[in-house]
């Protein structure tokens, strides 16, 4: 070991340890607060309460630039919610159920949903049945191919969590394991009402969203 | 049938603050008899006459962003066709006869109160914690 660390360099680590005093890190290292996630979750001290932080739709506007970028964000959020364009990833029995979504007893068209074929003019992508691990790369391809921004609803148990097939050695266990999901609709398969309900949560979703407050706190 | 001369009529009928409101909400401008309110305060209207089948019952959210989650549980009977009674006091299922009927009249998807998987079965797979075998200097 003294062969490969050259011996300056220990001596260096060393005094700059001796620099600083023992009992004064201890202090300020409770004092630091865990920003990221992977620190709550490895070193969380147990003196510290848990705190709770407000989620971002629980989060009320301060200021006038916060109002005035609240209601930008309405605008842009209720245009979006207006225009869904689902890319239709229809791979099983979830797929009839979806189609149903577009036929006139649901009428996805009131909603302003619009199936489009092409990955690179819709906004979310459904994924409707079992993804294979053939299919998967497909999946993947095809959602990078999606423009910004972009959602995803899994849809029934298979896209989930590999439902039926879970342990089958064909099938990959979730659709969220190759992209990531906004929206679990589950059922096997869900009804038409089910994934209305789905798409009605990630319209709430979308009403959430900060788009220039983010940019504006950047 | 949706004519422009329904719209107008139904426009006549509730009043134009109330035909915004539900272009905004419903998509749509419906007039009906107020059938009932409930707790929660979402009005529900019917109108058997003019409406066509399975669209002469609905409800006007007590939010604007309303939700299917804050029907009450015999409201939602009677609005998914199950019934043609109007639910009262009396007979109400699912509202805390049992614990996990409970209604809650909201969804706390995306709320802290939003629910999270977890597994109570001992894990059938093992990490691989590594061990160094000590070494000869």
């Amino acid at each position: 070991m003294a062969s490969i660390i050259p011996r300056r360099a220990l001596a260096a680590r060393s005094a700059a340890a001796a620099l600083i005093p023992r009992a004064s890190l201890v202090p300020a290292l409770a004092a630091q607060p865990h920003r990221d996630s992977s620190s709550l979750s490895t070193q969380r001290p147990t003196s510290v309460a848990r705190r709770e932080v407000p989620l971002p739709s629980q989060q009320k506007p301060e200021g006038v630039v916060d109002y005035a970028l609240t209601t930008l964000d309405a605008i842009a959020n209720w245009a979006r919610q207006g225009s869904l364009w689902p890319m239709t990833f229809g791979l099983a029995c979830c797929a009839v159920e979806m189609m149903h979504l577009s036929t006139p007893r649901y009428d996805q068209d009131r909603l302003g949903i619009i199936f489009r074929a092409s990955p690179r003019q819709s906004d979310v992508m459904i994924v409707a049945g079992t993804l294979t691990n053939k299919m998967a790369p497909a999946l993947r391809q095809v959602y990078d191919q999606m423009s910004e921004p972009r959602w995803v609803i899994s849809m029934g148990s298979c896209a989930n969590g590999g439902g039926y097939y879970h342990y089958s050695y064909s099938v990959t266990r979730g659709c969220d394991r190759i992209v990531p999901v906004d929206i679990y609709v589950p059922g096997c398969p869900p009804t038409a009402e089910a994934l209305m309900y789905g798409i009605m949560q990630l319209q709430k979703k979308m009403r959430n969203t900060k788009i220039t407050r983010m940019w504006y706190r950047k | 049938m949706s004519w422009v001369t329904r719209t107008i009529r139904n426009v006549w009928r509730i009043g134009i603050r109330d035909s915004i409101y539900q272009l905004a909400t419903l998509g749509d401008t419906k007039a009906g008899v107020l059938v009932g309110i409930d707790s929660y305060g979402n009005k529900y209207y019917q109108n058997y006459d003019e409406e066509l089948p399975l669209r002469n019952r609905w409800v006007i959210y007590k939010n604007f962003y309303g939700d299917a989650a804050e029907i009450e549980p015999g409201w939602h009977n009677w609005m998914s066709y199950a019934t043609d009674n109007v639910p009262n006091s009396s007979v109400v299922p699912n509202t805390g006869y049992h614990k996990w009927g409970k209604n809650i009249g909201y969804n706390p998807t995306q709320t802290r109160g939003a629910y999270k998987p977890y597994n109570t079965v001992r894990p059938k797979i093992a990490t691989w914690e590594p061990k160094v075998a000590e070494r000869g200097a």
